[in-house]
């Protein structure tokens, strides 16, 4: 909140604050290795990426994850046959406000080991990208777009990073994170002219409306059924 | 209504039978839109009768009071006692939009579209504390009442109202249509797309109404800057 000396438009002043001073996500302590399987094998596999290792909830492993090497841990675990985590439950991300870094979440499950697994990966708030995994899973696709709309997080390579909760015309921000005033940042009426503004072929792809397609657009009927029958014996 | 020409043939748009009224007698005549008489007051009746007892709901369930205005429609409650037959989920039949739950901003535009597409004689209901005022939604994302975006005639309290106050607000259009006049055709079905949607007090008349944390029609400025620290947008990919 503003002291009593300063205006409101002192923060503006100011700057970005970054997460450079010495604050941090909070962590548990280091969880045992041997309570999971994939936890020892990452660890010997990709050493120094693996940044933490911590469990919560009893028996829900936690891993942190060096972010500029997420797609090739997540590969790995999806592909290593001793680990097939071949479902990605989630996508989501976490702010802990007070410039603190910005966490990736990815909850997987392995339906053939029935084994679950989490990893984070932290993102400075001056930093906010990290590479896709829609090539790995199809079902990162919305989820991060979701996290983007939200977080305004950047996932590298993805094929179609648009807003998909917030209208397209949104420009008030990403209101998820924690710096993001409750009522958002426009006054209602501005608010409401925006919504009304909108267009919801901005929600669609130009492909996806193609599927809908107007009926002049229809794809002609193939050459007629006469002609194959007068073939037939 | 059907007026015609002394020749019997042409039919008069409503505003040249609005002019002739007033060029008539200056009692208003028999067409009476310098005040009522016997035809006038006959037909009005006689149309106020059909319209308030065949009125068909347009739902615009979007959350609990959906619910309640389920059940308002089925046997133990029967909103067609009065008239109301059947909920017609095609806009262009429908003559009440029930507006029960709470709106979205990117719901607005839907919403605006149907009361568009419905025809004229129309009205609106709107249901429960969410569609009333935002209720407890007071948030980004949420509009802060319908009368926002569209023209409202009747709000019901309730967080949901109960099937019995959906149906008291229902009879109150009844009422309402019941002292409606022909005559005041144009006053009572203006709709000035340039302001509606809109509302209707100026920003200056907000803020000073507005408290210190600001209220659901607009926030005052403290509201929108008190942040512990500056978004961080340098990266954003905003539209």
């Amino acid at each position: 909140m503003m002291d009593e000396s300063g205006s409101a438009f002192d923060a503006v002043e100011q700057g970005p604050e970054t997460s450079e001073g010495g604050t941090t996500t909070p962590r548990a302590p280091a969880g045992d290795p041997s309570g999971h399987p994939s936890v020892a094998a990452l660890q010997t596999r990709f050493g120094s990426a693996i940044l933490h290792h911590e469990v919560q909830s009893g028996d829900q492993h936690v891993l942190f994850v060096d972010a500029t090497r997420n797609r090739e841990v997540l590969e790995w675990l999806r592909d290593d046959p001793e680990q097939r985590y071949d479902l990605l439950v989630d996508v989501t991300a976490v702010d802990y406000g007070d410039g603190k870094p910005l966490q990736v979440v990815y909850q997987l499950w392995s339906i053939g080991h029935k084994r679950a697994l989490r990893l984070k990966c932290e993102l400075p708030l001056d930093g906010l990208s990290i590479d896709s995994v829609v090539g790995l899973w199809e079902t990162a696709n919305w989820l991060e777009r979701e996290v983007y709309d939200l977080f305004g997080i950047e996932f590298k390579d993805h094929p179609d990073l648009r807003r998909i909760l917030m209208p397209q015309n949104y420009a008030e921000g990403h209101p998820l994170r924690k710096d993001f005033p409750l009522r958002g940042r426009f006054s209602r009426a501005e608010q409401t002219r925006r919504a009304l503004s909108q267009d919801y072929h901005d929600d669609y792809t130009p492909e996806a409306l193609e599927v809908g397609g107007a009926p002049g657009l229809a794809p002609p009927e193939p050459e007629h059924a006469a002609d194959e029958t007068e073939d037939t014996p | 209504m059907g007026l015609r020409d002394a020749d019997g043939t042409d039919e008069l748009s409503l505003a040249e039978v609005e002019a002739l009224g007033q060029e008539g007698t200056s009692e208003g005549g028999l067409l009476g839109f310098g005040g009522p008489t016997f035809l006038t007051t006959k037909v009005d009746f006689v149309v106020n009768w059909a319209r308030r007892n065949s009125l068909w709901p347009m739902p615009f369930g979007t959350a609990c009071c959906a619910i309640e205005m389920m059940a308002s429609a089925a046997s133990n409650f029967d909103l067609a006692r009065f008239g109301m037959e059947r909920m017609s989920f095609s806009p262009r039949q429908a003559d009440v939009l029930i507006c029960a739950g709470r709106v979205p901003y990117k719901l607005a535009p839907v919403l605006r579209r149907i009361w568009d597409q419905m025809m004229q004689p129309k009205w609106c209901v709107s249901m429960g504390a969410c569609a009333s005022s935002g209720g407890v939604f007071d948030v980004y994302s949420m509009v802060q009442g319908i009368d926002t975006i569209i023209p409202v005639d009747v709000y019901v309290p309730g967080c949901p109202p109960r099937p019995e106050g959906l149906i008291y607000g229902l009879m109150m259009i009844q009422e309402k249509i019941r002292g409606e006049s022909l005559a005041q055709h144009y006053s009572l079905r203006a709709e000035d797309p340039s302001t509606v949607g809109r509302p209707r007090a100026n920003d200056e008349e907000v803020a000073a109404l507005s408290g210190q944390f600001g209220n659901s029609t607009q926030q005052d400025h403290l509201s929108s800057l008190a942040q512990t620290q500056r978004p961080e947008r340098s990266k954003d990919l905003l539209p």
